[in-house]
C-alpha cells in the first residue's frame, strides 16, 4: 500500500500547548425521547492530540462524536471546537472537522470516484482530480474506482468513507469505530492513518471498542458510561467532574463550614 | 464574488450528482412519467368521449397529472439521501445551505420540466389539443409551474424525508400550497390553447412568477432548518 498522503491545514501546526482545546465541552447533555445519552460531560481536550472514547454499548460515543461534529445540537450545556462556540460557529466548525460515522453517507448510484469528486466539490479541495484519485489509492481502491458503490462492500464502503476524509484538510477527524467491518489491511490503513494524522498535528477522537489495538497508537482515553465520564488517562486530556446536584450542595456547603 | 461562485459549484455539483443518480437508477422519471399517464387517462375515461368536454378540462386534466406526479418526483429524488446516511453528510459539508437547496431544487426543477413537457405532448395527442400552434406560451407555462412545483417539493420533501409516513405526508403538505400555481397554470394553459382572446395569459403568467419568486425565496432561507437533525 503506498504512503498515504496527509493534507495538513495551518491550524492543524503549531505546539499543542499554544492551540486552543480542540474540544471543550461544558455540562455536555443530550437526550433522546426524554432518556439522556449524555448527561453532563466537561471536558477540554488539547489540539494536536489523538484520544481515545471508550466505553460499552450505550454509554454516549457517538452522542458526543455527533454533537461535536454539528451533526446534532445538544440539549444542555456548550460545546467549542478550535475555540468556537457550536451554536454560533457551527459553519465554521464544519470547516475544520471530519467526521467518519456508522453510516458511511454514500450515494449507491454513483461510482467511487463519483462519490469523492462530489465531496471534494462541497469540501472545497483544490486540485480535485488528482486528490480524488490519490485517496482512492490511499485506501486501496484504484482498482474498483469506476464501479457503483452500491455493489460494495461494508469493508469497502468504510475504505472509502475514509477516503473522503483524506481530501480535505480538517484540524480535528472523529471516527466512530474505524475498524468496524475492515478486514486486516483495512484495520492497518486505519492505524496507519491515526499515526500519520497524530504526526501531523491533527487532533484525532476515536470512538472504539478496540483497546488493546488503540492504545500505542493514541495519548489518551476518556472512558464514557451511561452518558457520564467516569475515567480520564493519559495526555492531553482533562475532565471536570459534575457538579453535585443542587439538592445536595447546600449540605455539602454547610458541611464544609 | 467568490462565495457565490463557491455556491453556483456546490448547487451545481448536488443537481448533478441527482442526476447520474436519476438517469442510473431512474427514481423519479419513468415511475412519474407512467403515473402521470395513468392519471390522464383515467381523467379521460371519467369525462367520456366528447372530444369538446375533453378540450375544454384539457388544461386542468395537464397540471393536475403534472403536480400528482411532481409530487411523486420530488419526493422520489429526496430519496436518494437516505442512502446510508447522505443527507447528514450532506448537512455536514462545510457549504451554505442556500447552495443545497438551490442543487436539488435544480435537479427538481429538470425532472418537472421533462414530465411537463411530456404530459403536454401527451395531452395534444389524448385530447386532439393544438398545442404547436400555442408553443412558446405553453413552453413558458411549464417552465414557470415546473419551477414553482420543484421550489416547493424541494422544502416540503426536506421536512419528510426522515418521516415513516412521508408518502402520505408530503402531498397533504403540497397540495395546499400548490393551489395558487395550480390555478395560474391552468388558466395560462387555457389562455393560450385558446389564443388569449381577453389577454389575460400576461397576468396568469406573471402570478406564476410572483408565486416561483416568493417559494424559492422561502425555501432557500428555511432550507438549513431541516438539515439539521434536532
Amino acid at each position: 500500500m503506498p504512503q498515504t498522503t496527509i493534507y495538513v491545514s495551518p491550524r492543524s501546526l503549531g505546539a499543542p500547548d499554544r492551540r486552543p482545546p480542540a474540544v471543550a465541552t461544558a455540562e455536555l447533555a443530550r437526550l433522546f425521547a426524554g432518556s439522556p445519552a449524555l448527561a453532563g460531560v466537561t471536558m477540554t481536550i488539547q489540539g494536536g492530540r489523538a484520544i481515545a472514547l471508550l466505553g460499552p454499548n450505550g454509554a454516549g460515543k457517538t452522542t458526543l462524536l455527533r454533537i461535536v461534529s454539528t451533526a446534532i445540537r445538544p440539549s444542555y450545556g456548550s460545546v467549542e471546537v478550535d475555540g468556537l462556540h457550536l451554536n454560533r460557529d457551527a459553519a465554521a466548525i464544519r470547516e475544520r472537522v471530519a467526521y467518519l460515522s456508522h453510516a458511511t453517507g454514500l450515494y449507491d448510484d454513483l461510482s467511487a470516484r463519483e462519490n469523492l469528486a462530489f465531496a471534494a466539490t462541497m469540501i472545497g479541495t483544490p486540485d480535485a482530480a488528482s486528490r480524488v484519485a490519490r485517496a482512492l489509492a490511499d485506501v486501496g481502491l484504484e482498482a474498483r474506482a469506476e464501479d457503483r458503490v452500491g455493489t460494495f462492500s461494508a469493508g469497502m464502503r468504510k475504505r472509502l468513507a475514509l477516503g473522503r476524509i483524506l481530501l480535505g484538510s480538517p484540524s480535528l477527524v472523529l471516527l466512530d469505530e474505524p475498524y468496524a467491518a475492515l478486514d486486516v489491511d483495512g484495520m492497518t490503513l486505519v492505524d496507519d492513518l491515526l499515526a500519520a494524522w497524530r504526526e501531523v498535528g491533527v487532533t484525532v477522537l476515536v470512538a472504539s471498542h478496540a483497546v488493546g489495538r488503540l492504545e500505542p497508537l493514541l495519548d489518551g482515553r476518556v472512558v464514557l458510561e451511561r452518558g457520564l465520564v467516569v475515567d480520564v488517562h493519559g495526555e492531553g486530556v482533562k475532565h471536570v467532574p459534575p457538579a453535585p446536584p443542587a439538592a445536595v450542595r447546600p449540605a455539602v456547603a454547610g458541611a464544609a463550614r | 464574488m467568490n462565495a457565490l461562485r463557491r455556491d453556483a459549484s456546490v448547487a451545481l455539483a448536488v443537481a448533478r450528482k441527482d442526476a447520474i443518480a436519476e438517469l442510473r437508477g431512474r427514481h423519479a422519471t419513468v415511475s412519474t412519467l407512467f403515473f402521470a399517464g395513468i392519471v390522464l387517462l383515467l381523467f379521460g375515461f371519467a369525462l367520456g368521449p366528447d372530444a369538446d368536454r375533453l378540450a375544454a378540462a384539457a388544461p386542468g386534466l395537464l397540471w393536475l397529472a403534472v403536480v400528482f406526479a411532481g409530487i411523486l418526483a420530488v419526493s422520489r429524488l429526496h430519496l436518494l439521501e437516505t442512502d446510508d446516511g447522505a443527507l447528514e453528510h450532506l448537512a455536514l459539508y462545510p457549504v451554505s445551505r442556500q447552495a443545497i437547496y438551490a442543487g436539488k431544487a435544480i435537479g427538481g426543477f429538470a425532472v418537472m420540466l421533462l414530465i411537463a413537457v411530456l404530459v403536454l405532448v401527451a395531452v395534444g395527442i389524448l385530447f386532439a389539443v393544438d398545442v404547436l400552434g400555442a408553443w412558446p406560451a405553453l413552453l413558458a407555462t411549464a417552465v414557470l409551474g415546473a419551477a414553482g412545483v420543484a421550489a416547493v417539493g424541494t422544502f416540503y420533501a426536506g421536512i419528510t424525508v426522515r418521516l415513516r409516513a412521508r408518502e402520505v405526508m408530503l402531498p397533504l403538505l403540497m397540495l395546499p400550497v400548490l393551489a395558487p400555481l395550480l390555478l395560474g397554470a391552468v388558466k395560462a394553459t387555457a389562455a393560450a390553447l385558446a389564443g388569449d382572446p381577453f389577454g389575460e395569459l400576461g397576468a396568469w403568467l406573471q402570478l406564476l412568477v410572483a408565486f416561483d419568486v416568493i417559494m424559492i425565496v422561502a425555501g432557500a432561507a428555511t432550507y438549513g432548518y431541516l438539515l439539521e437533525d434536532g
